[in-house]
């Protein structure tokens, strides 16, 4: 098909513009459009008329945390010296506590959505999975723990360094959000970056866990045991996709 | 867009530059206009938020490739989001996880916040002043229109949405357009 006839490129761009050239026929063109100039600029020109449906735009504000997950996808925290600037400085401020801030902020930080239209780099996109951010006492982000939707792996990455005493082992555990018994997922690494194979998918094992806590045992837990004290670190446990 | 923004066409200039501090005006002064634009399509408030963050994600790669010939910068990114939501929505990925129920009473709360795409669509025509000259065409028709681009409609969806066979609608959206465009050569507004 001669997609530049100049009437049928009108029909087509127009189409394009306002949404209804949809399918297939909408990706062919995209591919016409990244080609040729003259395709180009027939959207421009529809783009342009259209764009007078904008001006009435009434302004609705975004989640407060969609800027903080933007500068956690573009600009993801190398280092413990960058907590000053971004999501780290929102996330430890405090008053943005409870479920929801929780949630909002884990959502940033990993999604699934496969890369759409090819406009971004595929590393702007990350898989199904489930993602944790855990917090100590004092609110400072000290443990990421994330798996794959249906993978057996689950990676703790350790964001500053956990106090252990001698002698005892800081244990991950998952909290069911029915309020169940906490199940042992694993132990921490001292610093750094651990991976851990769980007993099942993680979907089979997280998805009906809403936080993820850490306390210090005498020993690794197992399977039946219960935490023995108080969590050092809690943060919320959410799936991405 | 709105009185009170700044500079934008000096932002994304400084933004293609890798100019952090740029990119956060910019995105302060555009992201409710822009989330306004995905929520409307999407109807979703979780999904609006993915791809908002997505066309930021865009706008901050891309910048440098902005062309102010291609239109305003304004239309420029009303046109990454709006082609995002649009995929979004095609995508057949409606089963996407709603993680909590806060979710659905944000949506509700947002959604009274929206009038409805016909009165955008003539709130719109009012402030290009073209609204005279667009009253020629008939309510259903605006309508139809205001379906296509609000809503992301495709012609089936506008059809079984106002009952009406597929060719009328057609029909319709092709008139709606020509009339729009010879609205604004008339008025001189966009006369490419």
């Amino acid at each position: 098909m001669n997609y530049l006839q100049p009437e049928r490129l009108d029909r087509l761009a127009r189409e394009y513009v306002l949404g209804t050239l949809a399918g297939p026929a909408r990706r062919r063109f995209e591919r016409v459009l990244q080609a040729s100039p003259v395709a180009a600029t027939a959207v421009g020109r529809w783009r342009e008329r259209l764009s007078v449906l904008d001006l009435g735009i009434v302004p609705l504000q975004p989640p407060v945390s969609n800027w903080a997950g933007i500068e956690a996808r573009l600009f993801p925290p190398a280092a413990p010296e960058r907590r000053s600037s971004g999501w780290w400085r929102w996330l430890s401020g405090g008053g943005l506590g409870g479920a929801l801030a929780g949630v909002l902020l884990c959502a940033v930080l990993l999604r699934s959505e496969p890369g759409l239209v090819g406009l971004e780099p595929q590393r702007d996109t990350l898989p199904a999975s489930y993602v944790g951010l855990l917090l100590d006492t004092q609110d400072r982000p000290t443990l990421l723990a994330s798996s794959r939707r249906q993978g057996r792996v689950l990676t703790l990455k350790m964001l500053q360094p956990l106090a252990v005493p001698p002698g005892q082992v800081a244990q991950l555990w998952a909290l069911p959000q029915d309020g169940g018994a906490p199940f042992p997922v694993g132990a921490l690494p001292a610093a750094g970056t651990a991976q851990i194979t769980l007993p099942d998918a993680s979907e089979a094992l997280f998805a009906k866990v809403s936080r993820l806590g850490v306390s210090l045992e005498p020993h690794a837990a197992r399977a039946g045991d219960a935490p023995s004290g108080a969590f050092v670190l809690t943060g919320h446990c959410v799936k991405m996709w | 867009m709105s009185p009170d923004s700044p500079d934008l066409p000096s932002l994304l200039s400084r933004v293609a530059l890798r100019d952090r501090s740029a990119f956060e005006r910019l995105y302060r002064a555009t992201c409710a206009h822009l989330f306004s634009v995905a929520f409307r399509i999407l109807r979703n408030e979780q999904r609006a938020d993915e791809v908002l963050q997505e066309a930021f994600m865009n706008i901050w790669h891309h910048a440098a490739g902005y062309q102010p010939a291609q239109g305003a910068p304004m239309t420029w990114m009303i046109n990454i989001v709006r082609n995002k939501a649009i995929d979004t929505l095609r995508s057949g990925k409606a089963e996407q996880a709603a993680t909590t129920e806060l979710d659905d009473h944000a949506l509700e709360v947002a959604d009274d916040t929206l009038r409805g795409p016909q009165q955008q669509f003539d709130d719109s025509l009012v402030r290009a002043r073209i609204d005279g000259c667009m009253g020629g065409l008939q309510a259903t028709q605006r309508q139809a229109l205001a379906l296509a681009y609000y809503r992301g409609m495709v012609h089936t969806e506008i059809a079984a949405a106002l009952n009406t066979p597929l060719g009328t609608v057609k029909g319709w959206v092709r008139r709606g357009l020509d009339q729009l465009r010879a609205c604004l050569e008339a008025a001189g507004v966009r006369g490419t």
